[in-house]
């Protein structure tokens, strides 16, 4: 039996998801831009998850655009923004600890002509104020910062920090792909003028998430895709009604049971947490006192990271973003914090589900630290 | 992908059982050492020779699984070989390990530690 705790990549559709998307699947929802009879009851089940997840996020249902994922979504609300407007004042800011899907496209962005610039965090994972009212300038467009952070789990002050675009006449987009279902958010509180949402990692189906745009970027948003006029004219295509029926209601689900999941989650990471932190050489990255409940990431000193992984058999964990381990590389995002490559490959970035239960805690704990103190004691003192 | 997929069935059995780890406890015992930093491999090798063979070998290491393995494996190799006799090549340990060439440089490190232990026993006997 495998403990899988790796559900900041991708968490397992609830049942209760799967078996409204197979309801969908076998009703045979008709395209919802049909302006048939099947077509409407398609277009009324898309509106209904539309407004559920809407719910979730304290927007309206208008605001939500469809797309495939959170990686479409940033890229949709960097490239949509940044190429509507003349090379010259083109200024975007970016914290260099985004997702990829962020730190690619603005990567792309400077070759296109844009200016970049890359704000630092400090070593608890917070990007300060101060230094994003540095980088911001006057031409600067947009701002970019991530609500909680795929490795570390840290959340963000992006309430501050949209306030001082705002003061400063930037648009804030925020990737919230970590934070949905996992922390309450109200998106027009908190500020930002965009959000990335995806669902397969709160209990959704893999393949569909959406961008909230609020009404200060909507005049200004183009799309990256042309065909059709689905979902505003920003991303065209026959919408994959099974997929958003999915989304719907893991968004519903995520609502009535929000406290209660904050509580199991926070109850699961404390434990494994207090383990953990007890054996020497142990200690987390990113700070405690601001970490989203389902997410610790945690580094190891004096091991070999290869080597810690590589002894956590029957433990499905990551040694940072799914994204980043196919690259092979060690965590950019935790070198940000200070570590070095010896001490972010011997990290290991742990996350629970609402299917974990705390037995599965307790095994997890135990093989780790079973691992961990054979490999110390295999090493020269 | 799972552990049992990512490295050779050899590799994970040395890693996993890790025969004759440890230190040298009573006796004389000659100890090599070698450490590269940045990937903080560290070897640390002890052999004890009685009659111009090498007796025991015992080892302390921290590197990755391939690392781990080929320490092993040459302490296996090594124990009852004749001082004057017995040797290491890095390349041979790659392919007798299956272990991609990016590895190779881990591999200069048991050999260091491994050569270091050697050559303190050879002045010594």
């Amino acid at each position: 039996m495998t403990v899988y705790l790796d559900h900041a990549a991708s968490t397992p559709v609830d049942p209760r998801v799967a078996a409204v998307m197979a309801e969908s699947l076998a009703r045979g929802d008709a395209n919802p831009s049909a302006t048939h009879g099947a077509g409407r009851a398609a277009r009324a089940q898309v509106e209904t998850a539309r407004a559920e997840i809407a719910a979730l996020v304290g927007a309206q249902p208008g605001e939500i655009i469809f797309t495939s994922g959170a990686t479409e979504a940033d890229n949709l609300a960097l490239f949509g923004l940044m190429r509507a407007v003349p090379a010259r004042g083109r200024h975007l800011v970016v914290s260099r600890i985004e997702h990829r899907a962020v730190l690619d496209v603005a990567g792309r962005l400077e070759v296109e002509g844009c200016a970049v610039s890359y704000v630092p965090s400090g070593r608890e994972g917070l990007v300060p104020l101060s230094a994003v009212d540095a980088a911001l300038r006057a031409d600067t467009r947009l701002l970019s910062v991530m609500l909680v952070n795929n490795e570390t789990g840290v959340i963000q002050d992006v309430g501050g920090i949209a306030a001082l675009c705002r003061s400063r006449d930037a648009l804030v987009h925020t990737d919230a792909a970590q934070a949905l279902g996992h922390i309450r958010m109200d998106l027009p509180s908190l500020g930002v003028d965009l959000a990335s949402l995806s669902a397969h990692k709160m209990g959704g189906p893999p393949g569909i998430g959406a961008l909230w745009v609020g009404a200060r970027a909507a005049p200004l948003l183009e799309p990256m895709l042309y065909g059709g006029g689905q979902e505003r004219g920003l991303r065209p295509g026959t919408l994959p009604v099974h997929q958003i029926i999915g989304f719907g209601e893991a968004c519903r689900l995520a609502r009535l049971a929000e406290s209660t999941d904050a509580a199991h989650y926070q109850a699961l990471t404390h434990a494994l947490a207090s383990h953990l932190l007890a054996l020497p050489g142990v200690r987390r990255n990113g700070t405690a006192q601001a970490c989203a409940p389902h997410l610790l990431n945690l580094s190891f000193s004096g091991v070999d990271g290869e080597a810690l992984h590589a002894s956590l058999i029957g433990l499905a964990v990551s040694g940072g973003s799914a994204c980043g381990a196919a690259r092979g590389e060690p965590s950019y995002v935790l070198r940000a914090l200070g570590l070095d490559d010896t001490a972010a490959e011997a990290s290991v970035r742990f996350s629970v589900g609402r299917q974990t239960t705390l037995k599965e805690i307790e095994i997890a704990a135990k093989i780790v630290e079973n691992a961990y103190l054979r490999l110390l004691e295999l090493a020269p003192s | 992908m799972s552990v049992s997929e990512a490295y050779p069935e050899r590799v994970l059995t040395l890693f996993q059982t890790t025969p004759g780890a440890g230190r040298g406890e009573a006796g004389v015992w000659y100890i090599g050492e070698a450490r590269e930093p940045l990937s903080a491999t560290h070897v640390r090798v002890h052999l004890q020779v009685d009659g111009g063979r090498i007796s025991a070998v015992r080892y302390e290491v921290r590197g990755c699984p391939y690392t781990v393995a080929a320490t092993a494996l040459v302490a296996q190799q090594w124990t009852h070989g004749a001082l004057g006799a017995v040797s290491l090549a890095p390349r041979a340990l790659l392919g007798e390990l299956a272990a991609p060439v990016t590895k190779l440089g881990r591999m200069l490190v048991v050999q260091d530690a491994y050569c270091l232990a050697l050559q303190a026993a050879r002045c010594k006997a």
